[in-house]
């Protein structure tokens, strides 16, 4: 096209950028924006941390990490949500081959094995709560339940728009809209892993180092 | 035209990643959980250097997963999605860090006074403020140990010299706790009222006081030894 | 049972001071009034289809606007006026009324004020007029049509509004606003020292618009980043698109940090956590670390469009490019960077001791290197250049004399030991207000009278502009240093009553007749903008480039079209209309416009997020799940709504092109048989009793 004649080759990027279809360039557009809002979310969980930093010492007499978590629970937990961030890649491949049937199997793994990874969690804190610890207790608590909770409830809210999709692959097929939305959803999930990965370290190694 | 009409054939594009991509990834992400899980769990370093290990660990595993799931550096430049990337991560180090080095110097200077003073003397071996001793030991001597295993405190007795260290070695699977002084009674020595040994954490007081004492476990006070302290 | 239906809501919620009862009539009244203008004239459908449900960004940004002069007026600038008088009043030796010890306002009505000033100045009036700017000029200056998600920037708006109804919601339901400051420090915020609602209103109009800012910030950045005009680098953008990129890259960094700590103090109230407390461990120290963590790169958001505006400004009323233009960029890159190293310097005396506040004490210095770099840049475009002294130069000049006393005491504060005199004082209120006023709110009066004539089609009135900006300038000066003298004096902030003998009441009685004198400046402002639209013939701007401008916004009509630009320019150089002026703007080819429908899902999810806040205000658990469940089922069918554009063909562009150019033809063949120059004060006031008692004599209402 008329790219050549710019000289300048980044002048020759943007001219190549305004060419590119309507279609991939709002895909370009809503990919790298849902990227800088989950640059957002791991601003707001560098917070969380911050705070059990600062905070996961006092406990008040209490029990602390080392006395309470269970070192394979956590990386059962790590396991599980690593499993389920690849099966989610492979589920995104499968729908990038426009292939329904491998995404419904797929996303289906990773929505059970996220299922399993929240019950662990879910079990963990019941038991917490069962001995007579709350997020009221002291400061340690509070940080520890927010800053895991919070972790969980995005699992818990990846996991309904997970479901949602899913309904909609299945009833509406395999549209381009919606394999943006899984794509979506697939950096969403993988970011969820991510975050679980620091979790993992700092909540439930350090507290034995 | 969408693009499932072009894919059917033609090779993925790099920047959405291969079955092969995934795979590397997720055995690399396992490699890099295991080996800090085992660091931890069978205390094969310990202290500072454990703590940088495993969050080098992690900070590996994030990178692989952020190149090999996420696919990042892989798409059309210009690369605005990394350059975000790699600012949120400087952001989250001055957050955190940040509010390490600041609250740490907050909390050390809202200790009491008193604890101010018991700290610097402890931390620095200050042993004397304004001409009255602190009860730190300016250096610390030679070290003793007290085995405890199966509910038998090994050597019963230790002679030691002021400023010695005495540590307690706990041998036996099930945490021990040790209180000085004659059960029931109990008193306060080297600033610990009470000492949870676990195994594999020895813990070690300061002998900076003179005389005999006598410590004992409180749920099983049979298993009980005594140190003597002499100038 | 009743306690599930309506949580914590009963009968002495509802209004019984003077001041809520005040609020609550205005306002009320203010909604009647409204309600009966749109229904006589038979507007609804026209206010929802228009404005309401519009995505156009130029839409969106007038509204911006007006909702944030609304809350200049009628919020911000009030209560300014009412702490000035307080403290003209409130010396020892003065009497005191309505429950007050001395003057009128009584201690825990004077600390909601100053409180609700902070939030509301900061939150809605300066946010609010930044992003009315940057939705209407920056895709005009980039060559775009829209914002990359027309959708985000509604919702962004109407969870702004959403806050600024929470804000205001006490005086119906409530009774009490915040007692703590605006940044609410703990643990006085916690429920223990705060038990009333009044914090919890502070939480969620905060929370809400916070995260309307978020969505807006990401928006703004993806418009900029990936919707310039072919041939437009990021080193060819005009200034004050780069001053709003920095600004925007810098709200997503530091809003979610405002974000998280603001569920962390709302968990400390509502389920009772140990973040801030005193007790259990809770660490009120890390409050206020995280909160300046974003109220500090906060102000620079602020203020970064603001630098942009005035290069902007200073180019094309100096008749020059901006001189150096890489240094000013790299001089707003720099402040960005900078801003975020620097926050604990809002708590020199908290005690981190001296390691970790020469850190950050060097570090504040150092933003006064970038900022200077802007100022040379401004002067060398200025030097050699043939400066037109028009409206917007004037708030220019205004803002260097007012902005680098700000700056400087700035640089004083930023010493710790000198700051351990002046923390909390009046000094570092002078010097704020001379940083956000003379910065912040002189580039936003600056830009609006820049860029008028593009949003309304005629320029605003030179006379009564001028006389608006010395109200203000003469007003601020008289206000503010009397502020500084005082401090040095040991006046500390936030004091509603004071010794008779300390000898300060004679300074606040000065600051009190310069808050006056900007009441006037303001009320000035207002009669400008009426006396341009009365005037618009004569004052009408038909070219689109009313000041000889250089950046691509003015090569659009006045005001631009619905779909900004007919055919989106070729872009080869920086300040691209200039270039395209000399080289000769090229024929146009017409083809197909893909536009974003309108859409009321922005609205109906800022409803189900104002519920959420106020059932949490009052512990409405039902409430707050339900609306929560609400916003998530529209999210959901507005993002699995694949249906939002319409095409605007070739030929209906045409079309509206050709039907524009035969209405600016119509206007300029029309003898103007109006006035020589602008309307002056005298001639303004006569209009407005004539037009008055016209209305009464002819009883003009009854026939409506």
């Amino acid at each position: 096209m008329g790219v050549e004649r710019y000289k300048d080759k980044t002048m020759a990027e943007s001219v190549a950028t305004s060419e590119m279809n309507h279609e991939a360039a709002a895909n370009d557009r809503v990919m790298f924006g849902f990227w800088v809002y989950l640059m957002t979310d791991l601003l707001m969980f560098a917070v969380l941390f911050a705070v059990y930093a600062v905070l996961h010492g006092n406990t008040e007499g209490g029990p602390g990490g080392s006395d309470l978590f269970s070192q394979p629970l956590a990386l059962a937990e790590t396991l599980i949500l690593l499993t389920s961030s690849f099966t989610c890649g492979i589920g995104m491949i499968a729908a990038r081959r426009g292939n329904k049937n491998q995404v419904l199997v797929w996303f289906g793994i990773t929505f059970l094995l996220g299922l399993a990874f929240l019950s662990l969690e879910l079990q963990e804190f019941a038991e917490f709560i069962r001995e007579g610890h709350a997020l009221s207790s002291n400061a340690f608590f509070s940080s520890f339940f927010v800053l895991v909770g919070t972790h969980g409830l995005h699992i818990i809210s990846g996991l309904f728009w997970m479901f949602v999709t899913l309904v909609f692959v299945l009833v509406r097929g395999l549209n381009r809209h919606l394999v943006r939305k899984l794509a979506l959803l697939s950096l969403f999930w993988h970011f969820l892993d991510i975050v679980w990965i620091f979790i993992f370290t700092i909540v439930y190694l350090m507290a034995y180092v | 035209m969408s693009k499932l009409s072009h894919n059917t054939t033609t090779q993925p594009k790099a920047e959405h990643g291969t079955t092969v991509s995934y795979v590397i990834g997720f055995l690399l992400s396992l490699v890099f959980t295991a080996i800090p899980y085992y660091l931890v769990v069978n205390k094969t370093i310990t202290g500072n250097s454990l703590l940088a290990t495993i969050l080098g660990f992690a900070v590996l595993q994030m990178s692989v997963q952020i190149f090999f799931f996420l696919h990042l550096g892989r798409g059309p430049k210009p690369l605005y999605n990394v350059a975000f990337f790699i600012a949120t991560v400087g952001i989250i180090l001055v957050v955190v860090l940040g509010s390490i080095f600041i609250m740490d110097h907050l909390n050390y200077n809202m200790m009491t006074p008193q604890a101010t003073t018991t700290k610097l003397a402890q931390d620095e071996g200050i042993s004397q403020v304004g001409g009255e001793k602190t009860g730190a030991c300016a250096y610390i001597g030679a070290n003793h140990q007290v085995i405890m295993m199966k509910g038998k405190i090994t050597p019963l007795r230790t002679e030691s010299r002021m400023c010695d260290s005495l540590t307690f070695i706990n041998q036996d699977d099930t945490p021990r706790d040790i209180m000085f002084g004659s059960y029931p009674d109990h008193e306060v020595y080297g600033g610990e009222t009470k000492l949870t040994v676990k195994s594999g954490h020895p813990k070690t007081i300061t002998l900076n006081q003179l005389g005999s004492h006598l410590f004992y476990d409180p749920l099983q006070p049979d298993a009980a030894g005594y140190f003597t302290v002499t100038k | 049972m009743k306690e599930f239906l309506i949580g914590r809501l009963s009968m002495e919620a509802l209004p019984h001071e003077w001041f809520t009862i005040g609020g609550s009539a205005f306002f009320g009244a203010l909604i009647l009034a409204l309600v009966v203008i749109l229904t006589v004239t038979k507007r609804w459908g026209w206010l929802w289809k228009e404005w309401l449900t519009s995505v156009d960004p130029k839409k969106i940004g007038i509204m911006y606007f007006i909702v944030a002069g609304f809350m200049l007026i009628a919020r911000g600038g009030l209560e300014a006026l009412m702490m000035w008088l307080q403290q003209a009043l409130g010396s020892s030796d003065m009497p005191g009324f309505l429950g007050a010890s001395h003057g009128y306002l009584s201690a825990e009505h004077f600390q909601q004020i100053f409180t609700a000033h902070g939030n509301i100045m900061v939150f809605f009036v300066a946010m609010g007029f930044i992003f009315g700017l940057i939705n209407y000029i920056v895709p005009l200056q980039i060559g775009a049509r829209d914002l990359a998600s027309p959708f985000l920037n509604t919702l962004g708006f109407w969870l702004f509004v959403a806050g600024v109804v929470m804000v205001n919601m006490f005086f119906f339901v409530g009774g009490e606003y915040a007692a703590t400051g605006w940044l609410a420090v703990a643990p006085l915020s916690g429920t223990e020292f705060s038990p009333g609602t009044g914090m919890d209103y502070l939480i969620w109009s905060l929370q809400i618009s916070g995260i309307g800012t978020t969505l807006g910030a990401i928006n703004f950045i993806m418009t900029i980043l990936k919707m310039r005009a072919p041939g437009m680098t990021l080193w060819k953008m005009p200034a004050f698109t780069w001053g709003s990129l920095c600004s925007m890259i810098m709200a997503v960094t530091v809003f979610p940090l405002l974000t998280a700590t603001l569920f962390l103090v709302f968990f400390d109230r509502y389920f009772d956590t140990h973040f801030f407390t005193t007790a259990l461990g809770g660490n009120a120290m890390m409050y206020t670390n995280l909160i300046w963590m974003w109220g500090h790169p906060e102000v620079y958001i602020l203020v970064l469009p603001a630098y942009g505006v005035f290069t902007e400004i200073v180019s094309t009323f100096s008749r020059k490019a901006i001189a150096n233009y890489t240094s000013n960029i790299i001089g707003l890159i720099g402040v960005s960077l900078f801003a975020l190293s620097v926050w604990l310097h809002h708590f020199f005396t908290m005690g981190a001791g001296a390691d970790v506040n020469s850190f950050f004490g060097v570090m504040t210095i150092f933003i006064a290197i970038p900022t200077t770099v802007l100022v040379f840049t401004w002067i060398a475009t200025m030097y050699k250049g043939r400066i037109r002294m028009t409206t917007p130069m004037l708030w220019f000049l205004g803002f260097i004399a007012v902005f680098t006393f700000g700056g400087v005491t700035g640089v004083m504060l930023a010493v710790p030991p000198v700051d351990f005199q002046f923390h909390n004082s009046l000094f570092l209120v002078a010097h704020f207000h001379s940083n956000v006023i003379g910065g912040v709110l002189f580039g936003v009066f600056a830009g609006i009278s820049y860029w008028f004539p593009k949003i309304a089609g005629y320029r605003l009135n030179e006379r009564l502009g001028r006389y608006a900006f010395w109200c203000w300038m003469i007003g601020f000066s008289l206000s503010f240093i009397p502020m500084y003298i005082l401090g040095l004096m040991g006046a500390t902030r936030r004091l509603d009553t004071y010794d008779a003998s300390s000898g300060w009441q004679p300074f606040y009685v000065l600051m009190l007749i310069g808050g006056i004198i900007i009441a006037v400046g303001v009320a000035l402002q207002l009669a400008q903008i009426i006396a341009s639209v009365i005037q618009k013939r004569r004052l009408h701007d038909s070219t689109g480039d009313p000041w000889e401008g250089r950046t691509l916004e003015w090569a659009v009509p006045s005001p631009a079209p619905s779909y900004n630009f007919a055919t989106i320019p070729q872009v080869t150089t920086r300040d691209a209309y200039w270039e395209m002026k000399k080289q000769g703007i090229p024929a146009r080819k017409f083809e197909d416009i893909r536009m974003p429908k309108n859409t009321a899902s922005g609205i109906y999810i800022s409803i189900f997020a104002f519920l959420v806040g106020f059932a949490l205000v009052w512990h409405i658990n039902w409430l707050a799940i339900v609306s929560l469940i609400g916003a998530i089922v529209c999210v959901i069918a507005r993002t699995f709504n694949d249906d939002t554009e319409y095409v605007v063909t070739a030929a209906e562009v045409e079309k509206m092109e050709e039907t524009r150019m035969a209405k600016v033809r119509a206007l300029h063949a029309e003898k103007d048989t109006g006035p020589d120059e602008d309307m002056g004060l005298l001639e303004f006031i006569k209009l407005v009793i004539t037009w008055a008692l016209n209305v009464i004599r002819t009883r003009r209402w009854r026939n409506q």
